[in-house]
């Protein structure tokens, strides 16, 4: 799905950057940089990118020599910003076949100004937790009635600041 | 309809389609078409009876959601099991004993195939 293809995009981003600072600090062989950039071919000119700047910080400090210092490469998803929230958010209501595109803003009213009943706003509320991966309790999931207040709320829950 | 059923309600919901979400069949190939088929028929049944008033009703459906789940979920199997006709028999159209069937059928239906419709 469209979903899973932004999530390995970003997780690409992630993997990619994690290798630039790691081929950075590790003065290790080629192999921990191939290691570090494991399957996607379009890494192939950060290796030269981080060549030059290995040799150049390989001049300024010694760190161990030895053989394939080898560094560990967490992944996870990029930050949240309240920008992206607010994408994903409208991005998962154009998706919902029930709600006009072009009706929808970030402060339109679910019930009063799109013209859903509760039902939708469950099941809206449902792709939402799908999207950000974590559960919304029943109480709070009956007051999110516009984007806006989704926004906040996922903002709040993630402690993204504003 | 007061606030309490309605939140009883939409809480029924949500718990359906949450566990739509983490559903896994007996055999791993039917996992997704069951998992479309339990959203779906949610949706269906819910608004089909979306517009019930009296509180009679709405326990009625209540029940019957919460029965199905429960059935489901022991069964892991969530279509409802039909019923086979109480003993009486088809009728003729005319006379008395259609309206007795009738009768006897409606009572014989189960609590979780109250909103079905009779096929026969």
């Amino acid at each position: 799905t469209a979903r899973d293809g932004d999530r390995a995009r970003q997780r690409a981003l992630c993997v990619r950057q994690l290798a630039r600072s790691s081929a950075r600090f590790s003065s290790g062989n080629i192999a921990v940089r191939a290691a570090a950039a494991p399957v996607l071919s379009n890494l192939r000119p950060f290796s030269f990118v981080a060549s030059s700047q290995r040799t150049r910080w390989i001049e300024q400090t010694r760190i161990t020599s030895s053989v394939g210092v080898f560094c560990r490469q967490y992944s996870d998803l990029p930050p949240l910003t309240l920008e992206t929230i607010q994408q994903r958010v409208m991005y998962v209501l154009k998706l919902y076949d029930k709600i006009n595109p072009e009706k929808l803003a970030t402060s339109s009213h679910f019930m009063k100004d799109l013209g859903l009943d509760s039902l939708d706003q469950v099941e809206i509320i449902m792709a939402m937790e799908d999207e950000f991966g974590f559960e919304i309790p029943d109480g709070e999931a009956e007051k999110l009635m516009s984007p806006q207040e989704i926004v906040h709320y996922i903002a709040d829950k993630n402690d993204v600041y504003e | 309809m007061t606030a309490a059923t309605r939140n009883q309600v939409l809480s029924l919901y949500m718990r359906v389609f949450r566990i739509a979400r983490g559903w896994q069949s007996t055999l791993p190939q039917n996992t997704e078409g069951e998992r479309q088929y339990i959203v779906r028929e949610a949706q269906t049944l819910f608004r089909q009876n979306q517009q019930l008033t009296d509180t009679e009703s709405i326990k009625k459906c209540i029940d019957e959601c919460v029965a199905r789940i429960e059935i489901g979920l022991h069964y892991r199997n969530p279509y409802p099991r039909p019923i086979h006709l109480p003993i009486m028999g088809l009728a003729t159209q005319k006379g008395r004993k259609l309206k007795a069937q009738q009768r006897m059928r409606k009572q014989a239906n189960p609590v979780y195939l109250q909103s079905h419709d009779e096929d026969s």
